[in-house]
């Protein structure tokens, strides 16, 4: 065997810098763009490709029905996300084209554009300078399911498609309210948005076409056309209701627009589950241990083991288990590190709770070169974490574990002779809550992609969430 | 030191700029001094004057201060300024002239006349008297040599005189001095001769030393040399085994990257094409083309079709209606010959019954046409095959005269207008 088929070494900093540089999807979006453009030289290609640097730019559709706020909600995300906005207007109204010229005409008299001008607008404006460096918005196109098919041939693919839906009373009764300014552009509404400024309340004017029966005309076209355009785009359209106030409905748009979608990248979960004391993080990292074959790495275990083995640093911790003091930081670090560097906690991935519990440790342990990619803080009350903690009780002869709500014990004879746990005292409990909360905030504030759980729900739900946070990408936060 | 106007700039500007100049001298003190009459010689009154209080300091700014303007206008003025400065200054010293004492003018009848008071006259006439006198020496003689200086004889002479034989004998005398001096003289001799014997042992001792010092030199450079290149050749096999043990580790680090790139792009293509797929680029080409050729033309073909029932239709409604109407009129025309022979009473009765009988027919035939389309397309299937009969019987027809039944279709829909 020669020397590319014998076992390697590959040291884990590699996988840490795939996937913090996202390296799977930089090289997938290449590949796309080479396969669309098939350039004569693809070196130079690649290498442009990779200075644009602008796989995160927003790419987005927003379709719905006329009266559901997707203008608003496409100049919104505009503003928000500092990108560009398309629409049918602003396609044709483009000066120095021959092009959107006859589109004008197109539209002046038929009041609608056909759809191979408009698609070969989008296209040149899609690839000008402002839109491929910072990205594009389309409000209200693909119209029909011919124009979204025309624009995939092209290879325009937007990233998120947005859905606004709402019943049709609803619009017909909203559209009637409407009101343009006519010198901005921007749409208010009698009742919802009404601006606050009297001089843009005396100059906007009510556009064509918002009686009840023209909005029922286009409805019903864009009922039909609606339907066509779903399974264009499976994986990445979202529908949101338009029914709810302007704010929410740009919230939740907001939000999807920033997740990313999941790719396939090789990813070796390292989980970090912080939380105070009766939270559920070991009962949550047994359960991902589980189920995803991580190694459950438990810092308190860990050192009990060691201790237990009467290695050699068992032997240094021992003094201090038996004046019970707090093991010192390098010590931690020390034995951590060990069960960190070993085969199986590199190549499976580990979930690690009950270690960082100040900012000391944390930077000691990110000095090591030990980053976990997902780190989850489970939010519990303090009451529930009392009820969960002070109500545990032990049998001393079967040795069997109760919990007097939970899990209570069959019979009054056992419940008799239950025993609690010193360490599950009301007055420890707190004491370990005050510790804990007195570091959290600034362990919140070093690990920014954290993510918090609601731990007070039952177990399954809580291992659900903390599921779809592992396996879905963090979301990107706006610059 | 008085003020002066001086010109700084040439008078074509015409601007003159004034300058105070004075020497520093002690201020004036009261209480006498030793000797002040020495050290205060008499000067002119001292015009002491502070500069802050003087009138001709300017004061304020001097921005707009033009001392004179630029033209040459003033120029004149100044000139003028200078004259009768000038002919004051005469005037002054004309006045001096006149306050000085002058002898009283002669009186009345009488004349002043210059008279010498001396006690000799003297001759006071325009010329002087000048007399010439002159003198000359010899021309130049040589300066005669300065006679020797002997000074006269003084003393007394007196002399002697010494014989052979008389002092020593010069052969006994000689000899301790020649033995010394031959024997100094051989002695020294013998001295250099060893001197340079010796200089000469040591020169060769020299020689011997500086041989052996020089073969001992020669050793030790070969042995340097010898070390050197061992030397050399250790670095340079350390060098060398310093490369390939990095040439190693890189190789490994390397192949790491390359196997664990492969591993980890290994997804790459699927997804890639996957993600195409999705995104619509790549499609299934038979049915985009099904979907973009051949559904369109179904459709319209449907349309065409249905379109064709609906004429049909709307023709054989109108066949309906045109027998309806001639049946009505020639009914009514009976009725009116009946009814002119039989009287009115029976009239009621079958008129009666007929209104009722034609109102809803008219009505029946109008709902017809509207309903014509709906229960039609509910009982299409059963009606179809006696329609496409028609159809095929008509369909030439039609296809000709399509806009002829559309005129027809609205000349109706004006009929029933007015008969309803």
């Amino acid at each position: 065997m020669d020397a590319t088929t014998a076992p390697h070494h590959i040291p884990p900093e590699m996988s840490q810098y795939g996937e913090e540089n996202h390296i799977f999807e930089i090289m997938q979006n290449m590949l796309e763009q080479l396969l669309i453009h098939q350039p004569k030289d693809p070196i130079l290609f690649m290498i442009n490709h990779l200075q644009l640097d602008n796989d995160n730019v927003p790419k987005i559709v927003i379709l719905g029905p006329p009266a559901s706020g997707k203008t608003t909600i496409a100049m919104w995300l505009c503003k928000h996300l500092n990108s560009n906005l398309l629409t049918v207007e602003n396609l044709i109204a483009k000066e120095f084209s021959s092009l959107a010229a006859a589109a004008r005409k197109h539209y002046q008299i038929n009041k609608r554009v056909p759809s191979m001008q408009l698609v070969r607008l989008i296209q040149d404006r899609v690839s000008e300078e402002d839109c491929v460096r910072r990205g594009w918005i389309l409000d209200g196109i693909p119209e029909t399911r011919e124009q979204a098919l025309m624009i995939q041939t092209v290879g325009i693919t937007p990233r998120h498609v947005i859905v606004l839906s709402a019943p049709d009373t609803v619009l017909i009764e909203r559209n009637l309210g409407k009101r343009i300014d006519p010198q901005t552009g921007e749409i208010y509404h009698t009742t919802f948005d009404w601006p606050s400024e009297s001089e843009i309340q005396d100059r906007l004017i009510v556009p064509v076409g918002i009686s009840e029966l023209e909005t029922a005309g286009k409805l019903l076209e864009y009922h039909r056309n609606i339907v066509r355009i779903f399974p264009s785009y499976p994986k990445i359209l979202k529908v949101i209701s338009a029914d709810q106030p302007c704010v929410d409905v740009f919230y939740q748009a907001l939000t999807y627009v920033q997740t990313n979608h999941r790719s396939n990248a090789p990813f070796t979960p390292r989980v970090l589950l912080c939380g105070p004391m009766g939270s559920g993080k070991s009962l949550q990292a047994a359960l991902l241990a589980q189920k995803y074959s991580l190694v459950n790495v438990c810092c308190g275990q860990l050192l009990k083991e060691a201790v237990a083995d009467k290695s050699k640093f068992g032997e240094v911790i021992q003094p201090f288990f038996e004046k019970d003091m707090a093991v010192p930081d390098s010590l931690i670090m020390k034995v951590l590190s060990e069960r960190l560097n070993q085969q199986d906690c590199i190549q499976k991935g580990w979930v690690l709770h009950g270690f960082p519990r100040d900012l000391d440790q944390a930077l000691m342990m990110d000095s090591l070169g030990y980053k976990p990619n997902r780190v989850f803080f489970l939010n519990v009350p303090f009451d529930s974490v009392l009820e969960r903690l002070t109500l545990r009780r032990t049998d001393p002869i079967t040795g069997e574990r109760y919990h007097l709500m939970y899990k209570p014990p069959p019979t009054t004879e056992i419940q008799d002779r239950l025993l609690q746990n010193p360490k599950d005292a009301e007055e420890h409990v707190k004491l370990k809550m005050d510790l804990f909360y007195r570091n959290a905030a600034e362990l919140e504030e070093f690990y920014g992609q954290a993510l918090t759980i609601n731990g007070d729900q039952d177990p399954y739900t809580v291992f659900e969430y903390i599921e779809s946070g592992i396996i879905n990408p963090l979301p990107q936060k706006v610059p | 030191v008085a003020p002066t106007w001086t010109d700084r700039t040439s008078p074509a500007m015409g601007t003159y700029t004034y300058t105070y100049t004075s020497r520093p001298r002690p201020p004036p003190c009261q209480r006498r001094r030793y000797r002040d009459s020495l050290l205060q010689p008499a000067e002119e009154p001292i015009r002491y004057g502070n500069i802050m209080y003087d009138r001709r300091v300017i004061r304020g700014n001097t921005y707009a201060l033009q001392m004179a303007p630029l033209s040459g206008q003033p120029d004149p003025l100044e000139i003028q300024r200078q004259h009768q400065a000038k002919r004051r200054a005469l005037a002054r010293k004309r006045a001096q002239e006149q306050l000085r004492p002058h002898t009283p003018e002669p009186v009345e009848g009488r004349q002043h006349v210059d008279v010498q008071t001396e006690l000799y006259l003297e001759e006071i006439a325009d010329r002087t008297i000048e007399v010439d006198m002159e003198c000359q020496t010899d021309a130049f003689l040589d300066r005669p040599p300065t006679p020797l200086f002997i000074p006269a004889k003084t003393g007394k002479d007196v002399a002697t005189q010494i014989l052979e034989g008389e002092l020593f004998d010069f052969d006994l005398e000689v000899k301790p001095m020649l033995e010394v001096l031959v024997g100094k003289t051989i002695e020294q001799s013998l001295l250099e001769v060893m001197e340079e014997e010796e200089l000469a042992n040591l020169q060769a001792s020299q020689y011997a030393y500086e041989e052996l010092r020089n073969v001992e030199l020669a050793e030790v450079q070969r042995l340097e040399e010898q070390e050197r290149r061992h030397q050399e050749e250790k670095e340079r096999r350390k060098q060398q085994q310093w490369e390939v043990v990095h040439k190693h580790n890189e190789t490994a680090q390397k192949i790491a990257a390359q196997v664990f790139a492969q591993r980890y792009l290994a997804d790459l293509l699927p997804s890639v094409f996957d993600s195409l797929r999705d995104g619509g680029y790549f499609y299934d080409p038979v049915q985009r083309d099904i979907e973009i050729g051949f559904l369109p033309w179904l459709m319209n073909e449907v349309d065409k079709t249905m379109e064709y029932s609906m004429v049909g239709r709307a023709v054989l409604d109108m066949l309906i209606r045109e027998v309806v109407d001639k049946r009505l009129m020639m009914y009514e025309h009976k009725e009116d010959e009946r009814l002119s022979f039989r009287p009115g009473d029976r009239l009621s009765g079958p008129g009666a019954v007929r209104d009722p009988l034609v109102g809803p027919e008219i009505q029946g035939q109008s709902t017809s046409q509207s309903q014509g389309p709906p229960p039609d397309r509910e009982s299409l299937p059963p009606l179809d095959g006696r329609y496409l009969e028609k159809l095929s019987s008509q369909e030439r027809r039609l296809l000709e005269e399509e806009e002829d039944e559309q005129r027809e279709m609205r000349k109706s829909s004006g009929k029933e207008e007015p008969s309803q």
